[in-house]
């Protein structure tokens, strides 16, 4: 085990926290701030929220002789993506009433309200937990939204695999009852043994750990990029059991060689044991518990440890603690990894509606009424509404004999519209948040890329390419929250207006793409794809994919 | 002819008389000349010695009372108590407020300096005093006074107050030892010769023979006072930022004024006279008849019609005393409202130049507007801080601002203003080890930035507790930052907020008061002054009844305890307000 001298000071407040509630409940009362206690910032984390401010707003205000414009951004803990449509209904009354009324669809198939003021987070975690969803855990040093392949349309099994989500999310929660407590106001706990902590004891987890679930041939997941990842492997229909990948994370930081994105690497396979699957992946965090870097953050993702002890090494200690050693990794493959837009039946006759949301933003603009239109829908209780993890949802398991009246709604605001004329890198590109509420953001992400999208339609369009469903992804710095370094096209912001340009990863999510330029403002970025498009309509194999081609072309920096 | 004292004292009569009063001496000396004997006047005009009870033997025994808002008058009684025990008159000095009401019944002499604030009226201290000599039924036959009045040229009714409790007296039978003098902001000269003047007719009222000799020696020469006027500045705009942010409902403004030696101190203000807007002189010309150029007559001088309607006169909102007067010089039915000149000359026009002329006479100045100053002469040497609400309000329908908060949000760095400092002695900062509790919801802010800036900047060693208020938290935190700095730095003790739009039940400082009564009354145990500042209605009552009750609650007193408590506060210039 590495001796952690020189602790972050992160370990030092959650190991004086009592249990995360650090002194939540008194600076909740501050009345002279908008803010949290300093300490209490990375506490509120493990509650589902991140202290914000709005950046567009900071000079203004302090000339008003006013503090930043402090806010809450909350995450909820969605294990697989499925809520009821009463749930919907009451989350869009929720973001209604207590923050800037966008719902937003995460890349972790979950849903995030932003700029909650300090006094609106209690009604919102009650209101929350009234409809029967919680924040628990959506962030800091744990295990993260569990995610999982959202189609049901695509497997007989599906519903079997996904029910894993929620059970694996639950095993790994916390002990502690801070979060009712705190924002539920509920009897302090008078016996401490009741939230005693095996598993995360008083440090928790060197940093965040992210599971996800995939079920090929789709790998809309992007399973690789998780910690650990779970490849459902089925046989006519039958769940065999789980392919086990680890060491996926796609963090890094500008000019810091020693961090980097990594994809998963197999490492076996395990029957479909409850116990036996359980027990695996619990032991693969106890071992990221013990042996992450406690000492530097940056180097403290399983990825790290990995490659720090080597994948033998993991594997024996995983088998020590088990008590049993993984069989062989069966085959597998991906061959995609998108959503399927449009309607779509599963094997038992149940209808799926896909509608495009940019960016996995809902709200309601001059053009189209999204939010109202899902809203209508859900209030028809007819629908189920499942997120996915490219910012997504499924208007989900809707009878035969409701999918007109759905169709209706979904006519009558134009959505059928909206997404049929959609372009297809529209429809596969992600942005992240980034600007104005991310503290980490070099430049815009999610209120930029539309527009980049629109320039690059037009190139596209020039080279007779636009059906070409070349998946392209933005974030607003190298933190990877949009997944770019495993996109088609990646854009790294490193500045404002500036982007480093990523080529060559594979359609399917099995290969990260490499640096080809670095800080290219809008212009150098249009010159530069124009100039590869012409190539790749010249050049490419027939039914080469770009990202393929990309590689096959050396486009990256030696 | 006549000697130096009677001449004074005729200068002193004719100073102290309004014009009815001249005509009615003028007449009055005429009859008694034609009568051919001196001596029955002496006997009606000054004091008649029938009523004069002492013997020279027995020490005299007056009361000075004052009734002050921001302490000139006090001031001024204070000086003339000291200067009375000198000439061995047993000299009571008492503030309107605390004056026993029965003892008016009593009173032999009694002296009062009195100040007018508002529109008119008499300071909030003097209040019970004033309605109760103007009650029915009151008869004080035996009282001798004289009434010293302190006011501001510059104001529609100047002396108001001071008028109507020399009148009123007299009403209920008392009489005048010496006329009502008036006085203006430079009242110092004026008021010591009331003074000697008073002190004069005493001598002459108690001990006949004796006056001669004092009286000799007590009056200075005369040098006839040519009112010097307040002390005016020129200042320049530095900054002016509206503190509220985008989404608010209010605007109100921070404004940096540079100005070298402008000698204030934590608790004045700064008094302004605005302009009227241009556009409405131009229109109301338009309406008049009357050449833009033409010199008309204003306070013996002569402006420009275009210049005496944009700087001296009261335009905008007349009073319904002047519609009334209005009224008459056009003969027609004008309902008594108030209302803008230009309505009235569209509504109710002026048949000819001529009416017009006898309508500017009639027009009121352009009252000063006060403005309480945010800023310390320690901690922003060479600058002054306002900190000033544009009044925003809706006259059917219509979004108007007041005149001069209106003007002053729209300076921009560069422009200048004039003004002039508006001394508050009662509104003082105590000794710095002294603990201070400041209870100050929106603008009423201002002072109490000033004098957090002063003990910090002095490093005064009492605590500050704070209480601020307003509608949101996010948007009108006026010197949020401020404020958090004084926390951080522990120049500020404690402070609670208020802010009553944030939840469905609304919550006002008072609340926050009520919800830290203990810590409160322990503060005021412990030596605490209390200071409010900003709108009298109703902030500052719902805050000194909410005081009351922690009073009573706290201190298990009755109610009758609680008031005594805080008028005990009150007089030891331990509770001060400075409302509007
Ligand atoms: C909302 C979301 C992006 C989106 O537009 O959907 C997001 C948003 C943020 N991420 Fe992320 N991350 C999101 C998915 C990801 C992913 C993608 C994934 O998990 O599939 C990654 C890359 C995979 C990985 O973890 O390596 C990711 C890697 C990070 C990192 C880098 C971690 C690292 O190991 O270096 C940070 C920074 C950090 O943790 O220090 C970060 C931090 C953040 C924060 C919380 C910024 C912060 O720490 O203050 C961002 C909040 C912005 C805002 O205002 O909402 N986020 N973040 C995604 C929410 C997922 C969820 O529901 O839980
Ligand atoms: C001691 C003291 C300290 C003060 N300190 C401050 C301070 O620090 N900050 C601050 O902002 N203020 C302060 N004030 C108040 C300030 O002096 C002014 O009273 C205030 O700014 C309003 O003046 P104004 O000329 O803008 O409005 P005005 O034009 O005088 O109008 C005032 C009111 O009259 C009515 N009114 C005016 N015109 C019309 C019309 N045409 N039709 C109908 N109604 C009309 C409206 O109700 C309006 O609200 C203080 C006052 C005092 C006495
Ligand atoms: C808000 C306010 C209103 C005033 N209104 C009048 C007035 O109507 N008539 C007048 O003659 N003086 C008026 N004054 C001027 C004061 O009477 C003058 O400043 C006097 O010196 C104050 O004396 P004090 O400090 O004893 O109260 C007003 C002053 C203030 C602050
Ligand atoms: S990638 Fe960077 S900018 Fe985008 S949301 Fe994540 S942390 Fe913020």
């Amino acid at each position: 085990m590495i001796e952690s001298k020189n602790l972050s000071d992160t370990e030092r407040i959650k190991q004086a926290s009592d249990g995360l509630r650090g002194t939540l409940a008194e600076t909740l009362l501050d009345e002279l701030t908008g803010a949290i206690g300093e300490d209490d910032k990375s506490l509120v984390k493990f509650h589902g929220m991140y202290q914000q401010d709005d950046r567009d707003r900071r000079e203004e205000r302090a000339a008003k002789k006013l503090e930043r414009l402090w806010s809450f951004m909350i995450r909820l803990r969605i294990p697989g993506g499925l809520l009821t449509p009463e749930q919907y209904i009451a989350l869009h009354h929720i973001a209604g009433e207590n923050s800037t009324g966008t719902i937003k669809i995460t890349t972790r198939q979950t849903i995030q309200l932003h700029g909650l003021l300090k006094n609106r987070v209690k009604p919102t975690i009650q209101a929350f937990n009234a409809a029967g969803l919680d924040s628990i855990s959506a962030c800091g040093d744990v295990n993260r939204n569990v995610t999982c392949a959202a189609h049901p349309m695509q497997s007989a099994i599906h519903e079997q695999v996904h029910g894993y989500a929620a059970r694996i999310s639950r095993m790994l929660l916390p002990k502690t009852k801070a979060y009712y407590e705190i924002w539920l106001d509920q009897e302090k706990l008078t016996d401490k043994k009741e939230e005693e902590d095996p598993l995360y004891q008083d440090r928790y987890l060197p940093r965040k750990f992210k599971i996800g679930i995939g079920i090929p041939p789709n790998n809309e997941v992007d399973v690789l990029t998780n910690d650990l990842g779970l490849i459902a492997i089925i046989d006519n229909d039958k769940l065999e059991g789980f392919n086990v990948a680890i060491g996926g994370g796609l963090g890094a930081t500008h000019g810091n060689p020693d961090t980097y994105p990594r994809l998963a690497t197999v490492i076996g396979f395990v029957p479909a044991d409850d116990d036996l699957l359980f027990r695996t992946i619990y032991e693969i965090v106890t071992i990221q518990r013990d042996y992450g870097n406690r000492s530097d953050r940056k180097l403290s993702r399983l990825k790290y440890t990995l490659d720090r002890l080597g994948v033998d090494w993991y594997k024996q200690e995983l088998a020590r603690r088990t008590g049993f050693g993984l069989e062989e990794p069966r085959p597998y493959f991906f061959d995609e990894r998108k959503d399927l837009y449009g309607w779509q039946q599963n094997h038992q006759g149940l209808w799926y509606y896909t509608p495009f949301i940019e960016n996995g933003r809902v709200l309601d603009d001059e053009k189209l009424a999204l939010k109202t239109a899902l809203f209508e829908i859900a209030q028809t209780g007819k629908a189920n509404f499942r997120f996915t993890t490219n910012q997504g949802l499924i208007l989900a398991d809707i009878r035969k004999k409701d999918k007109s009246l759905i169709n209706g709604i979904l006519e009558k605001f134009g959505i059928l519209a909206h997404t049929e004329t959609a372009s297809a890198i529209r429809k596969n590109s992600i942005a992240c948040v980034a600007l104005p509420t991310c503290p980490l953001a070099l430049a815009e992400s999610q209120r930029y890329l539309p527009t980049l999208i629109g320039h690059i339609e037009g190139l596209l369009a020039g080279h007779h390419l636009l059906n070409e469903e070349i998946i392209i992804r933005m974030t607003g710095c190298p933190n990877g929250c949009g997944r770019p370094y495993a996109a088609e096209i990646g854009f790294v912001g490193t500045a404002p207006g500036r982007y480093n340009l990523y080529l060559g990863g594979d359609h399917e999510g099995t290969r990260l793409n490499r640096l080809y330029k670095e800080n290219l403002d809008e212009a150098a970025i249009l010159r530069e794809l124009d100039l590869l498009f012409w190539l790749y309509k010249k050049e490419r194999i027939t039914g080469e994919r770009f990202g393929d081609f990309a590689l096959r072309q050396r486009w990256y920096k030696a | 002819m006549l000697t130096t004292p009677k001449i004074d004292l005729m200068k002193e009569l004719i100073a102290g008389s309004s014009r009815e009063e001249l005509i009615w001496l003028s007449g009055y000396l005429a009859g008694v000349v034609s009568q051919g004997t001196s001596t029955v006047s002496a006997a009606t005009v000054a004091a008649p010695s029938a009523a004069v009870p002492e013997t020279a033997a027995t020490p005299l025994k007056i009361t000075i009372a004052y009734g002050t808002e921001t302490g000139n008058a006090k001031r001024l009684a204070t000086d003339f108590a000291a200067k009375a025990k000198k000439k061995g008159i047993q000299a009571k000095l008492v503030g309107l407020e605390q004056y026993r009401l029965g003892d008016l019944s009593r009173e032999e002499y009694l002296l009062t300096v009195i100040s007018t604030q508002g529109d008119g009226e008499p300071p909030a201290a003097a209040k019970k005093f004033y309605d109760h000599i103007h009650q029915g039924g009151l008869k004080l036959d035996r009282l001798k006074y004289s009434v010293l009045a302190l006011g501001d040229t510059s104001y529609p009714l100047f002396c108001k107050a001071g008028e109507d409790v020399d009148q009123q007296l007299q009403k209920v039978g008392a009489q005048r030892l010496s006329p009502l003098q008036k006085c203006d902001t430079d009242y110092e000269a004026e008021a010591g010769k009331w003074f000697e003047l008073v002190l004069q007719r005493l001598n002459t009222a108690a001990a006949p023979a004796a006056a001669a000799a004092v009286t000799a020696k007590s009056i200075p020469p005369a040098t006839p006072t040519r009112p010097a006027g307040k002390k005016t500045y020129t200042g320049t705009i530095l900054a002016n930022t509206n503190l509220n942010d985008r989404g608010s409902g209010k605007q109100t403004h921070h404004i940096e004024i540079a100005a070298e030696y402008v000698d204030y101190q934590p608790g004045d203000s700064l008094g302004i006279i605005p302009a009227n807007p241009p556009a409405l002189v131009e229109a109301i010309i338009a309406l008049s008849g009357t050449d833009a150029n033409q010199l008309i007559p204003h306070r013996s001088e002569e402006w420009p019609l275009a210049h005496l309607l944009h700087r001296k006169l009261n335009i905008v909102y007349l009073p319904e005393r002047v519609v009334k007067k209005y009224a008459a010089i056009v003969q027609q039915e004008i309902p008594e409202t108030k209302i803008g000149l230009l309505d009235l000359l569209k509504i109710y026009p002026v048949k000819d130049a001529r009416q017009f002329h006898a309508v500017l006479a009639i027009l009121e100045p352009i009252a000063p507007r006060l403005y309480s100053i945010s800023s310390s002469p320690e901690a922003h040497p060479g600058e002054l801080h306002l900190t000033v609400a544009r009044d925003c309000f809706t006259v059917n329908g219509e979004t108007k601002y007041g005149l001069c908060s209106d003007g002053l949000s729209q300076l921009e760095p560069g422009h200048t203003i004039e003004f002039y400092i508006h001394h508050n002695t009662q509104f003082r900062l105590p000794a710095p080890d002294t603990d201070i509790i400041m209870i100050g919801p929106g603008t009423g802010i201002a002072p109490f930035r000033s004098f957090l800036s002063e003990r910090d900047s002095r490093g005064a060693q009492g605590k500050n507790w704070l209480f601020f208020g307003d509608r949101h938290f996010t948007t009108d935190f006026l010197y949020q930052t401020e404020i958090q700095d004084w926390v951080q730095t522990g120049v500020l003790t404690r402070v609670n907020t208020a802010f009553s739009r944030d939840q469905k039940e609304k919550v006002y400082v008072q609340h926050k008061m009520h919800r830290h009564a203990s810590e409160l009354f322990a503060w005021l145990r412990s030596g605490a002054h209390v200071y409010v500042c900003g709108a009298k209605q109703p902030m500052s009552v719902d805050v000194e009844n909410t005081l009351l009750s922690i009073i009573r609650q706290e201190g298990n007193k009755n109610a009758a305890q609680a008031e005594a408590f805080l008028d005990e506060l009150k007089e030891s210039g331990r509770y001060v307000k400075d409302v509007y």
